[in-house]
């Protein structure tokens, strides 16, 4: 079946089998490789994309219900060399190791920080729960998503 | 005879002695970090080429069963179905044993654990590949399972491996001094039984390769491997083809911790049979359940353990009996086995010691690499006991650790002399200020209600190297390019830790004098010398140690001839940032890329190996005395823990880490190492666990049903503690980091519950069920 949604602000259509889940969708149809695959059970959330703004895990989405939606993955944040300040925060706190959760983890605290300019450590936890990484210990990953937080209001004063 | 410029023992001193850094023990970014951040850093599968099938394992379904037939037809008649392997397809030998000779790449005429794989099909597409691989019957007799290892090691009725006769694959011994005298002197004796269990790598990138066959015939294999060199040894056994026809190319890796030291090998040998019988490029990924299932964990244990001391608080003798569960396959449960005895002490001196260990065959999937080898399971053991000796004694725990220590001087439980690098009792007692210990040991102690408080201590000690006189090795070439680039060959690999894309940079750069740009890693790759594993924390000790005699060796060329060209002696040169000027006189100098010009028109070499081959020395196997491990790194964690009594919840609140391991080349790297450490430390002490059913089959083969620790479990981690305790032979004096902070971390948590709800905790995981239950029975004896 044909279906089309918008992916990184471009519009695309592709034609898949209507049991394909948008990870395979993404990485096998549309050689988007920034999305990991680490367990297809919506547990550990390598494969998070932002459908609408929100982070979800591509895993669990079939390729019917991406149908005119807006979807965001890593590709979008980078422009030209340029990263952005979240990408930033997450190399000078030495928040990657391994580097295969890393994309889910910027993904999801972009909708953090879009959400809430300004959240608490409770927050940022709250909110990258369902993110696992097994060789930082996420501490890092908090000191970077604070260090992002402050970049960022620095950026839009 | 080699001259002084080029021999690596000089060159490594020399570096050793050096008092100024240009960026060895700064905190420089990753080169990984960019390609990381922007999604472009390419893991395994991201790996995708035309014409390529896709590999998909077969697991026994059964514990132990002979196979009488495999079935394929079916499979094969499915469109798009390409071939269906089995161990009769397999053209060399179909034995994959690490330690010993007892594993098959592919199950033949039995299987011993559930899960194990029998074939591999391939196909056009991996759900055409799925479909095949259910589509393939195996028609099996079963045969008991042996699932406890208490009970194995005692049958001999029924066996996991017929021809070895024995349940007990490896034994392992320690007889140091006469331990009936020592507990004889002893005023106070300590007897407990603890327990560990398997834990799951649940590295976020499950195991995969892909092979492609090349020109020449020879196969090029993408592999996820912490040894590329052993990657290519075992797939040339299997296929019965020289080693020199498969290279070993590595990607960055999603995540190691040792489960891929061991499986990575056997990974690339499937997927090159594939490639090799088929003609096409293969490509195999374990889908997470497969992973769970199939791949190796750590070992679980028993520890019987006694230890005496005397009311002045001197250690006189332990007698420890350890039995680890290995599984169906001996892999390289030996080894572990033989780390964990030898380090049953703890880093502590204590004159008579016995020590028996068993490695135990059963039909479960079987024990592997994971970070600590073996350690963690015998450090919790013998610091629970070092708690319960100064508790009889009265004595404060970190008191009593102190009077027994390792320090230089001391004779280990092998009877080694540690001559330098002993820098832990400095470390114990720095943490244990910092962490405010003796206050709030006493405040807790007093504690009452609902919520209590415990702060506990662990020490742990973890030879380098590999053990005993086994060879270990370093090695890399390093060639700098006409341009003056520099392209550095290693076989250590990229597994998230940092070693090649962080410390061998630094130690490049520092070493030539030029900028970190400058600087392009290969590494992972056996077309680099044989740098032997990345794994037992060797990626920045030994493994690094190549890297560092390859670059000074062309650093002495370079001053040499600096010093002509600048009319100066070779010592007064200094190159920095792409420059080499004399001492004292900036103003004469020469540009790094004119300095290298200059020597390949003088025809100097500017290719370099670094090999060193690491001094040992002897060991006796009867006795289990002697020279065991090259050096040792040091590790203190304290733990603060609070316990809610009404649930038996355990949180761990903060941990205060120490370290003596030698130099401390990049300490940013260096805290993610203790941080993530912590963190899967925390995972075996409080809530990981791999559960079987009664047949054996692993029951939570997914991250819902095998819980890892989130971003919502983890403490405070305090800044750690360095005491650059040198060792002659690192890199700058570096030891090794990787396993350290896992190592103590079960230890120092358990310990703290135990002060928190005052009763001994001898089992992990400490689920709250475990601990509401301790804490019942003792509101029961009043
Ligand atoms: S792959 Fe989707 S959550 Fe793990
Ligand atoms: S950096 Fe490896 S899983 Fe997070």
């Amino acid at each position: 079946m044909i279906v089309s949604f918008k992916l990184n602000g471009e519009l695309v259509e592709v034609d898949v089998p209507p049991n394909m889940t948008l990870l395979d969708v993404l990485r096998r149809k549309l050689g988007i490789l920034s999305v990991k695959r680490g367990c297809e059970r919506g547990e550990c959330g390598a494969c998070t994309v932002l459908i609408n703004g929100d982070p979800v895990c591509s895993c669990l989405v079939l390729a019917p219900q991406a149908e005119g939606k807006e979807i965001i993955t890593l590709e979008y944040l980078s422009k030209n060399g340029e990263i952005h300040p979240i990408q930033e925060a997450f190399i000078e706190a030495g928040a990657i190791q391994c580097g295969f959760c890393t994309p889910g983890f910027i993904l999801t605290a972009y909708a953090l920080l879009k959400r809430n300019p300004n959240p608490t450590i409770d927050e940022i936890k709250k909110a990258l729960e369902g993110n696992l990484c097994r060789c930082t210990g996420y501490i890092k990953i908090i000191e970077a998503i604070q260090l992002a937080a402050k970049k960022l209001q620095r950026y839009s004063r | 005879m080699i001259p002084l410029s080029e021999d690596p023992f000089y060159l490594i001193e020399k570096w050793l002695k050096a008092k100024e850094f240009l960026v060895i023990g700064k905190s420089i970014q990753r080169i990984d970090a960019f390609e990381k951040v922007t999604g472009k850093a390419k893991f395994m599968e991201d790996y995708v080429l035309p014409n390529m099938v896709y590999v998909k394992l077969v697991l026994s379904s059964e514990p132990h069963a002979r196979i009488k037939a495999i079935d394929v037809g079916r499979a094969l008649k499915i469109r798009g179905v390409v071939g269906v392997l089995t161990a009769k397809d397999i053209p060399g030998e179909n034995q994959v044993g690490y330690a010993l000779p007892d594993q098959p790449l592919l199950a033949e005429g039995k299987v011993r654990y559930a899960g194990e794989p029998i074939a591999l099909v391939a196909a056009e597409e991996p759900e055409i590949a799925f479909e095949a691989s259910l589509a393939i019957k195996i028609d099996y007799e079963p045969l008991p399972p042996l699932l406890d290892p208490l009970e194995a090691m005692k049958r001999t009725d029924v066996l996991v491996h017929d021809e070895r006769g024995s349940n007990i694959a490896f034994t392992t011994r320690v007889r140091k001094g006469d331990v009936t005298e020592g507990f004889r002197v002893a005023d106070v004796i300590v007897k407990n039984e603890y327990r560990t269990q398997h834990q799951e790598h649940a590295y976020l990138e499950t195991e995969g390769a892909l092979a492609i066959p090349e020109i020449g015939g020879r196969i090029t294999i993408i592999s996820c491997a912490q040894y590329p060199h052993l990657a290519q040894a075992i797939t040339a056994r299997v296929l019965g083809i020289p080693a020199s026809r498969i290279r070993i190319v590595q990607p960055y890796i999603g995540g190691g911790f040792g489960g891929k030291d061991d499986m990575g090998p056997l990974v690339a040998a499937k997927a090159a049979l594939a490639a090799y019988k088929i003609g096409r490029p293969a490509l195999l990924i374990y889908s997470r359940e497969e992973s769970m299932k199939s791949h190796c964990k750590r070992e679980a244990s028993i520890i019987r353990y006694k230890s005496g001391a005397t009311k002045e608080g001197k250690l006189t003798a332990i007698e420890v009996e350890i039995i680890m569960d290995t599984g169906a396959y001996a892999n390289r449960g030996p080894f572990i086995l033989w780390r964990a005895t030898m380090h049953a002490s703890g880093p502590y001196e204590v004159p008579n010691a016995k020590v028996d260990g068993y490695c135990v065959y059963t039909n479960k999937v079987y024990q592997g690499s994971f970070r600590g080898f073996g350690n963690p399971d015998v450090q919790f053991a013998a610091e629970a006991q070092m708690d319960e000796l100064a508790n009889k004694l009265g004595m404060d725990p970190v008191e009593f650790r102190l009077k027994n220590i390792l320090r230089p001087g001391s004779l280990t439980i092998t009877s080694q002399l540690l001559d330098h690098s002993v820098g832990i009792a400095e470390a114990l007692e720095i943490v244990a200020q910092r962490a405010s210990w003796k206050e709030k040991r006493a405040l807790y102690s007093k504690m009452k209600g609902r919520f209590r408080r415990g702060i506990g201590v662990a020490c742990a000690w973890h030879g380098i190297s590999t053990s005993r006189g086994v060879p270990d090795w370093s090695n890399a070439f390093i060639k700098i390019e006409k341009d003056g680039s520099i392209h550095v060959f290693t076989g250590i690999v990229e597994i998230g830790q940092g070693s090649p894309t962080t410390s061998h940079v630094q130690i490049v750069s520092e070493v030539l004098g030029v900028p970190v740009n400058y600087i392009n890693m290969y590494f992972g790759t056996s077309d680099a010398p044989d740098t032997g594993a990345t794994h037992a924390s060797r990626g920045t000790s030994i493994g690094a140690i190549g890297v560092l005699v390859a670059a000074a060796k062309l650093r002495e060329r370079l001053n040499k001839l600096a010093a002509e060209l600048l009319e100066c002696r070779p010592e007064e040169v200094i190159v920095r940032n792409g420059k080499a000027f004399v001492k004292g006189r900036e103003e004469k100098y020469i540009m790094w890329k004119d300095l290298i010009k200059e020597a390949y028109a003088r025809g100097i070499e500017m290719s370099a190996t670094g090999f060193f081959f690491l001094p040992k020395g002897t060991f006796d196997h009867e006795k289990g005395q002697g020279f065991a491990y090259p050096a040792y790194s040091y590790i203190v964690n304290i733990a603060e823990v609070e316990v809610d009594i009404e649930t038996g919840i355990v949180r761990v609140l903060r941990m205060w880490p120490a370290l003596a391991s030698g130099r401390i080349i990049n300490p940013l790297a260096v805290e993610g190492q203790i941080e993530g450490a912590i963190a899967q430390g925390m995972g075996l002490a409080l809530m990981e666990k791999v559960e079987f059913d009664e047949r054996g089959v692993v029951i939570n083969a997914n991250f819902t049903d095998y819980v890892v620790p989130t971003i919502m479990d983890m403490p405070k981690v305090e800044k750690p503690v360095y005491v650059e305790d040198l060792f002659k032979y690192g890199p700058f004096g570096a030891k090794g980091v990787g396993e350290m902070a896992l190592i103590p971390t079960p230890a120092a948590i358990a310990n703290a519950v135990t002060h928190a709800i005052g009763i001994r905790v001898t089992e992990l995981p400490l689920t709250p069920e475990k601990v509401y239950f301790l804490i019942r029975k003792r509101k029961m004896k009043g």
